[in-house]
């Protein structure tokens, strides 16, 4: 009856899903476990254990939408073929501690069955499910995690630098293990995003790790048998190298290159990236989910990714029915009328996702200029309030993004419990009027062509930094802005660049000013404020010296005081450890954010879509997701394949 | 005859050696290294980017070190072990990566050489005997349009048609179930049914330049006394012309092999990035957008040893049937 209470526990939890799912649920025993008849010859000849030997004693058990599935099918999508590994990170990859429900609201239990906060938010304590197993069979434990915790994490040589997801002020987490199938994870000061951050696709760390296949390329545990190995692998010149070509942080090229590597993922590769025309995954005889009637998932027995080139064949095969499912690379707006025409002769339906961000496409002005001219009209609210009025929003939505958006500044979205209408909506009205009042105030004198003039009497130039990213047209808007703001006095020079330029440059903290979008429009507002106040992270440099002060207070240069109060609002987010308590820190946090109005906001993001086959069921529409929160591998495994549906 | 081809290939050494010089500076022209983009990248998938990280990986490839440094690493492991380096982006030694590619871009340009010429000879011979008529206007119009057209919008309208209205499967050089298994008459039937849209479209496009060409040198020759008597004896007029003028008018083609070799490989890319081939196109274009170095530097080298190969065998094919080019 364990097991059955536990199961009541998920469907609790999951909240719509649930009514669905009260239905046909019956209690499914250990005897009754099922699993794909492609698996039943190998068990019948021995070389597989039977399923309920293969499961955890309690496994997870998957929620569904369209109810219990069939097994079988291959799914057919694609990747690009160089630089996209990506790809098959979000479509197979996302086993972790704990999960994000499917609608992003709450943090569930995943491959730890059980976890627990302390009430000061410093101590995390996980208890792993019993019996679970990677994917050659061998258990999965805490021996793991303490693994990558002892080995890896904490071995300088293998992390010369700690994932910001373990570490607070500066300080990396403490993971002590408990017993076999219990750890603890204890920071120095209060982290209440802890197990928000944790369950995001970046939190995998701990679990990708097995340890008795790694420790054969780890100094400590081989320091023998390494020498010979760096032989039989001529593009590693020493352990390190070696151990990063076996397993690699962040999903890098070698984590998809190595077949041998054990997961704990629904899918194991069986054609790695580099090697073919295309890439191919098949089922994890081991994987420890399972539906409602007892059938181990995943539904679809294997995975193959088309490799191709350019997004454009990639939309001219969905069309021509050659994929059953693609997301990625062809959802914007250049494709969706040859997309949404082809639906017919492809046999798939669009499928909305709500991929949704705080903003398109927002200016973000430098702060922390170099230029001690710029700097000051830069920091004035005033002329960042003035700026925001002379653009017409509309128009560039009706012209540029053909009228998919709305105007608004950097803000949650309206349908999410942070969203604060004054932050979204102030100083939106276009009305170069009251900008070139407030503009006058600040800088009153203008050349023969119409310019203002900054303090030292020259014309006010910002050279404005703009990559044609993310197929938003960044260049096209910019056009239009450089317009209006000339209309109202403001010199804006278009610099093109490109985006590792840009980079180079943040880091030097060069730019007067660039255009990008920004994070944080659902609940990754929580944990990625990088758009709301200066904050480390990429991307983001509107303040890069402020966010360097805020990360260690002897780099950067300390802000000023209402930033200051701004970070420390942010700071007693962190602190908070109920969900209630979080939540009302953040929107006052938030609605700092608003008074301080750091950088201007032109466009609010309308959902993406993705291409679905008809024959294929339990697909969830309107899922929301983000760059961290990955897609669709949380609810992949529960697709299936129903080939009565023409 | 031997001591002519001995002296080209000895000249062929020191503009190799040119090309890896400037193919080598001008991959690490552009700001940032392979780690900037590597940077780019997590943060794109909302990762974390450590500077740590970063600055070790950056001592560990080696990117910290002066240019000339790096290159001659490169250059030595070239010269000595035949070790090409790794690519950073895909963690493997590099001629790992471009042997089959290699491979499938001569197989390319050399199917693709046989197409433009079964084709351009014929068209230009027609055009040179029937000068000015609605035959040869209409050969030169297609062939100048075709040149007009860039190649990878042609290459994407034929895919277009093909999958639209014939229902082809296109891109790539094999349907799926093909990909992964070893080669079988079925491979190579498939095979043919793919390879010849790339062949066609990259074709197209040179086809003009070669058409063109063989007309003027027909016409310089069928105006020359030797023709006229040959047509006085009374020999067929098709006979005369393929035995005698034809014949001539070939020798300038020859010497195209040269520059047509690097053509067919720069148009290449273009197409095989659009029509996604398993050529070295896509892995270059990728490599130099992500400056993963090595692998850059060694597929633009063994361009350019295939380009100089190409220039060396059209020396020595002209010497061959022209006497004059050999005495000099």
């Amino acid at each position: 009856m364990r097991y059955q209470q536990k199961l009541l526990g998920v469907v609790a939890s999951t909240g719509l899903l649930s009514i669905m799912l009260l239905g046909p649920f019956a209690p499914a025993w250990a005897a009754d476990y099922k699993q794909a008849p492609i698996l039943d010859e190998q068990v019948k000849a021995g070389k597989l254990p039977a399923v309920a030997n293969r499961l955890p004693e309690k496994p997870y058990v998957e929620t569904m939408v369209d109810g219990v599935g069939k097994y079988g099918g291959t799914l057919r999508t694609t990747i690009l073929a160089n630089g996209d590994q990506y790809n098959l990170t979000r479509t197979i990859a996302n086993e972790l501690l704990v999960r994000w429900d499917p609608q992003w609201k709450k943090v569930m239990p995943s491959l730890a069955e059980e976890f627990k906060a302390s009430d000061d938010a410093t101590t995390y304590t996980f208890k792993l499910r019993k019996g679970l197993k990677w994917s050659d069979g061998q258990p999965f434990t805490a021996d793991d995690i303490m693994f990558w915790y002892e080995d890896v994490f904490m071995n300088n040589a293998l992390s010369p630098a700690k994932n910001p997801t373990f570490t607070v002020a500066g300080k990396p987490v403490k993971v002590t293990k408990i017993d076999d199938l219990t750890v603890e994870f204890k920071f120095e000061t209060p982290y209440g995003l802890f197990l928000q951050q944790l369950a995001y696709g970046q939190g995998h760390l701990p679990v990708i790790y097995p340890k008795h296949y790694l420790k054969q390329f780890h100094e400590k545990y081989n320091k023998e048998g390494i020498p010979a190995l760096l032989k039989a692998n001529p593009a590693a010149g020493d352990w390190v190298a070696l151990f990063n070509s076996k397993v690699s942080l962040s999903f890098q090229p070698p984590f998809w290159q190595n077949l041998e590597l054990p997961t704990l993922n629904p899918w194991v590769l069986t054609v790695p990236y580099a090697d073919s025309e295309r890439v191919a995954a098949t089922r994890n005889p081991y994987y420890w989910k399972i539906d409602t009637a007892g059938n181990q998932l995943p539904y679809i027995d294997n995975v193959t990714w088309a490799k191709l080139d350019d997004p454009q064949v990639m939309a001219l095969k969905m069309t021509s029915g050659e994929f059953d499912f693609a997301f990625r690379h062809i959802n914007n707006s250049t494709f969706k009328s040859v997309l949404f025409d082809g639906q017919k002769t492809g046999n798939y339906r669009i499928v909305d996702v709500k991929d949704l961000p705080a903003s398109d496409a927002a200016i973000l002005l430098n702060l922390t200029s170099t230029d001690p001219v710029k700097r000051k009209i830069f920091q004035n609210k005033d002329f960042r309030i003035a700026l925001s009025h002379a653009i017409n929003r509309q128009e560039i939505i009706d012209l540029v993004y053909v009228g998919q958006g709305a105007p608004a500044q950097v803000a949650a979205q309206p349908e999410h419990e942070l969203f604060n209408e004054r932050q979204a909506k102030q100083y939106t009205e276009f009305d170069p009027k009251r900008s070139n009042e407030i503009l006058d105030k600040i800088m009153p004198k203008k050349d023969a062509e119409g310019f203002r003039l900054d303090e030292t009497g020259k014309r006010f130039t910002i050279n404005f930094m703009v990559a044609d990213v993310f197929g938003l047209s960044y260049p096209d808007i910019m056009q239009m802005v450089q317009q209006y703001a000339k209309d109202v006095g403001i010199d804006i020079q278009i610099r093109t660049t490109d985006r590792a330029r840009l980079n180079t440059m943040w880091a030097a903290n060069e730019q007067d000013a660039y255009i990008w979008n920004c994070v944080g429009g659902l609940s990754d507002a929580y944990t990625d404020v990088r758009c709301y106040m200066p904050f480390q992270k990429a991307d983001i440099f509107f303040a890069v010296r402020w966010a360097e002060w805020y990360a260690n207070h002897n780099t950067g240069e300390e802000p000023p005081a209402n930033i200051k109060e701004l970070m420390a609002a942010y700071d007693k987010v962190n602190a908070a450890v109920t969900d209630d308590d979080r939540r009302e820190r953040t929107k006052e946090f938030l609605n700092l954010s608003a008074d301080n109005f750091l950088n201007i906001g032109i466009s609010r993001p309308m959902p993406k879509y993705m291409m679905v086959s008809n024959n294929l069921k339990n697909v969830v529409n309107g899922l929301p997701i983000a760059g961290n929160l990955w897609h669709p591998a949380p609810t992949l495994t529960q697709w299936y394949f129903d080939k009565s549906t023409k | 005859m031997l001591r002519y081809i001995a002296k080209r290939m000895v000249f062929a050494i020191p503009t190799l050696f040119a090309v890896s010089i400037v193919a080598f500076i001008i991959i690490q022209l552009p700001p940032g290294d392979y780690l900037t983009t590597l940077m780019a990248d997590w943060a794109s998938q909302g990762g974390a980017v450590e500077a740590g990280t970063v600055a070790a990986m950056r001592d560990r490839y080696g990117l910290d070190q002066p240019i000339y440094f790096q290159y001659y690493k490169w250059i030595a492991g070239i010269l000595t072990r035949g070790d090409f380096g790794i690519s950073f982006d895909f963690g493997k030694p590099v001629t790992e990566l471009i042997w089959n590619r290699l491979g499938f871009s001569l197989l390319l340009s050399v199917l693709t050489l046989c197409f433009v010429w079964a084709i351009a000879i014929p068209i230009g011979i027609l055009s040179a005997v029937r000068q000015y008529s609605i035959s040869d206007y209409t050969a030169t119009f297609l062939a100048f349009f075709f040149l007009a057209v860039p190649d990878f919008l042609m290459a994407l309208s034929a895919m277009y048609i093909m999958s639209a209205w014939f229902g082809q499967s296109v891109g790539g050089l094999f349907s799926a179930e093909y990909v992964d298994v070893s080669w079988s008459l079925g491979k190579l039937i498939d095979f043919a049914q793919h390879v010849w849209l790339p062949v066609v479209v990259i074709g197209l496009g040179s086809l003009a330049a070669l058409v063109r060409i063989m007309r003027a040198n027909l016409l310089d020759e069928l105006s020359k006394p030797y023709v006229t008597t040959a047509r006085a004896k009374g020999m067929s007029e098709f006979e005369l012309l393929l035995r005698y003028p034809v014949r001539l008018a070939l020798n300038p083609l020859i010497s195209t092999i040269g520059w047509i070799l690097p053509a067919v490989i720069s148009g290449e890319i273009i197409v095989s990035v659009v029509m996604s081939l398993p050529t070295t196109g896509p892995l270059l274009l990728r490599s130099l957008l992500a400056q993963d170095m090595y692998l850059a530097g060694s597929l633009i080298l063994l361009i350019s040893v295939l380009t100089i190969i190409g220039t060396l065998i059209s020396d020595i094919l002209l010497a061959i049937t022209d006497p004059r080019i050999r005495l000099q």
